[in-house]
């Protein structure tokens, strides 16, 4: 398979030139009517109108579906060949492989070759560059710092991931028309803007809106909430890190579950910006939530693995407090640094998490240093593994019970393995959990049972005790 | 830096481990491919940072899981010669079969150095010519199902038959007629070699 971009950056030519290439290619195997069939695709762009409104659409299509994207747009501005393979695509997976690797070889000139152009995107100096990374890395804890170089090419970013959402969505569903739109809208919104730190957070951002709205498909929301002045995106980095650090006082006993940071980023900056949740409840429930597992890992730098899956939300919904004191809550998420895997592991075990935490909240356990309330359940899991051996052992007869109601449900979750993608990384981690398992399979059989649904909740965070 | 060699017991298990998530992905992505199971349970997710489609059907991903629990130990010990993936037809006849040939290089020790992303960047070239493998194969009769066979080295089954993990999950010994192909016509797809481990990919398909 062979995509343009692939061919450029392999031979060296520019990127019109290898569309060319690419076509006559095409042409001449279709005359010569030998041997196997080849399959293209186009990427087609031009204007239409939507929704009232005049929108510029760019989506890469299948042959067979050329000249209905052409008959739907009112004027075709482009169309050029993309891609040429053997094989009938069924997936645009594999538009986005070919190109991987040559991409990544040249990450920092991988535009030396295209065709857009925009004056005011220079690279920024290493000074602005760190500080824009220190406020993205503050804003949300996305852990790409290790392309850089996409934030200081404007042109370059936006390009690429304007191509790549386009690539991956153009091609079958018919909502892909219309985030496309919107990525193209944004392209011209970034090329607008100057370059300025504030420009390196506010790509990503945007550029993790685009695979965002991918996601839950309410391009509008989206639009808005990104399209907006430099100034605004500022603010509201700023902002959400202090309503992050009251959240993590506040709410640890909501459920922290583990979603990806560009939710988390752009709810803040929608849900910051309009005042009041326009968007459904549900989404402001999800930041909420996740803020208080944001702020906990977030100015750590620590990778953590992110889990796609958009977790169920219920209850829970606690309006974001005014800014405490920000140091505090900072120096706290110091010390859970170090516990953010085994903490991420946890929340594996999606719906427990939530009710894990409510039960710290009522309990008065006894803590060895003494901690008690809502925050211990952040200072526990530090003191859980770090403290594996000595610990608990009172804890094991305390909890024990519980611990015996909750081999019901915690077997359910046995039977649903662990992500596979786990081992390897996140490998040390893991095989605490599995002892934590394993030391609690042997404490149930010990404990009287005592299955009762109103400790359920308490077994579940009786499971991290036992050591 | 830590070196491991090959007696550490370690080495084995990150070798089977990077090589188990990938049969994963790879199982799932020729079940995508091939359309054996209908592609709305497919969902696109994320491997070696490239879209893969994974099954999001409970009961075939623990299948699958199981059938690969099973063999880990197996390529631990690099007992595990071939790993085979055969698409049958309503018949239980085999009609394609996907050769992944694993071994491992005996005198080995791996670093740091050796980069793992290394390793990742290869396997994605497996996967992505999985993807378009579909190129020199016909489409599938309707009704096909797929299974999964082992082949190891010496005996090897003996000692799994007292594994745990086995008695919860039994494997049997394949019926010939499952086994082998009437002729069939061998298609070489990849090749993948690195420090650490080798595989090559086979296409077997019948030749109507």
């Amino acid at each position: 398979m062979v995509t343009y971009k692939w061919l450029s950056l392999t031979l060296g030519v520019h990127v019109n030139t290898a569309k060319q290439m690419l076509y006559h290619y095409l042409e001449q195997r279709r005359k010569e009517k030998s041997g196997a069939t080849l399959h293209a695709t186009y990427l087609v762009s031009g204007k239409c109108l939507e929704n009232g409104s005049m929108c510029h659409k760019v989506s890469v299509v299948r042959e067979e579906k050329l000249e209905d994207i052409k008959s739907k747009l009112d004027m075709t501005v482009s169309i050029h060949v993309y891609s040429i393979q053997k094989s009938e695509l069924k997936d645009s997976g594999p538009l986005y492989s070919t190109d991987y690797d040559a991409v990544k070889e040249n990450l920092k000139n991988c535009n030396k070759y295209s065709a857009i152009r925009c004056a005011a995107a220079v690279p920024v100096s290493s000074g602005q560059l760190q500080r824009a990374q220190e406020k993205v890395l503050a804003a949300a804890p996305d852990t790409e710092g290790s392309k850089p170089g996409l934030n200081d090419h404007m042109a370059a970013a936006s390009k690429i991931s304007v191509k790549q959402p386009k690539g991956i969505m153009g091609m079958f569903s018919s909502k892909a028309t219309p985030k496309s739109e919107e990525y193209s809208k944004e392209v011209k919104t970034e090329q607008k803007d100057d370059a300025s730190p504030a420009e390196g957070a506010k790509t990503r951002p945007s550029s993790k809106a685009d695979a965002l709205s991918k996601f839950f498909g309410k391009p509008a929301d989206k639009n808005a909430a990104t399209d907006k002045p430099d100034k605004n995106i500022k603010e509201e980095v700023e902002g959400a890190l202090t309503s992050l650090s009251a959240v993590s006082k506040t709410q640890s006993h909501s459920s922290p579950e583990h979603k990806q940071s560009i939710k988390e980023e752009l709810l803040k900056n929608s849900s910051a910006a309009k005042g009041d949740s326009k968007d459904t409840g549900n989404k402001t429930k999800r930041l909420e939530q996740s803020d208080s597992e944001d702020e906990k890992g977030e100015s750590q730098k620590t990778k953590r693995r992110r889990i796609k899956q958009p977790q169920p939300d219920s209850s829970d919904d606690e309006v974001i407090p005014d800014s405490p004191p920000v140091p505090e809550p900072q120096t706290r998420s110091l010390e859970n640094e170090v516990k953010k895997e085994p903490v991420s592991h946890q929340e594996i075990l999606e719906g427990k998490r939530r009710k894990r935490r409510r039960v710290l909240k009522s309990k008065t356990f006894l803590d060895d240093e003494g901690c008690i309330g809502r925050d211990h359940f952040i200072l526990c899991t530090f003191k859980i593994t770090a403290h594996l051996n000595h610990e608990s052992v009172e804890r094991v007869t305390e909890k024990g019970y519980e611990s015996e109601s909750y081999s019901e449900s915690e077997d359910d979750f046995k039977a649903s393995s662990y992500p596979s993608e786990d081992s390897v990384s996140l490998k040390q981690s893991l095989g605490k959990r599995e002892e934590e398992k394993k030391l609690k399979e042997k404490g149930q059989k010990k404990a009287p049972a005592a299955a009762n649904k109103a400790t359920k909740q308490a077994t579940i965070f009786g499971f991290f005790q036992k050591k | 830096m830590t070196t491991l060699t090959r007696q550490d017991l370690n080495f084995g298990q990150v070798v089977a481990d990077i090589l188990c998530e990938f049969l994963e992905v790879a199982i799932h992505l020729i079940l995508y491919v091939r359309e054996v199971y209908p592609s709305g349970i497919f969902q696109k997710r994320k491997k070696y940072n490239v879209p893969v489609q994974m099954s999001c059907h409970p009961e075939l991903n623990q299948y699958i899981q199981d059938t690969l629990h099973c063999v880990k130990p197996l390529i631990e010990k690099n007992e595990a010669e071939k790993v085979v993936v055969v698409i049958m037809d309503r018949e239980h006849r085999p009609v394609e079969r996907f050769v992944f040939e694993i071994s491992q290089p005996p005198l080995l020790s791996i670093s740091s150095e050796t980069l793992l992303s290394h390793v990742e960047q290869l396997l994605r070239a497996v996967i992505l010519k999985i993807s378009v493998c579909d190129a020199v194969l016909d489409n599938n009769p309707p009704g096909c199902t797929f299974t999964v066979l082992v082949y190891t080295r010496e005996s090897a089954t003996r000692n799994m038959e007292k594994v745990q993990v086995i008695k919860d999950f039994p494997w049997i010994v394949a019926d010939e007629q499952e086994v082998l192909m009437q002729e069939p016509r061998l298609i070489p797809l990849k090749t993948m070699t690195s420090d650490i481990v080798k595989v090559i990919l086979i296409l077997a398909k019948k030749i109507h």
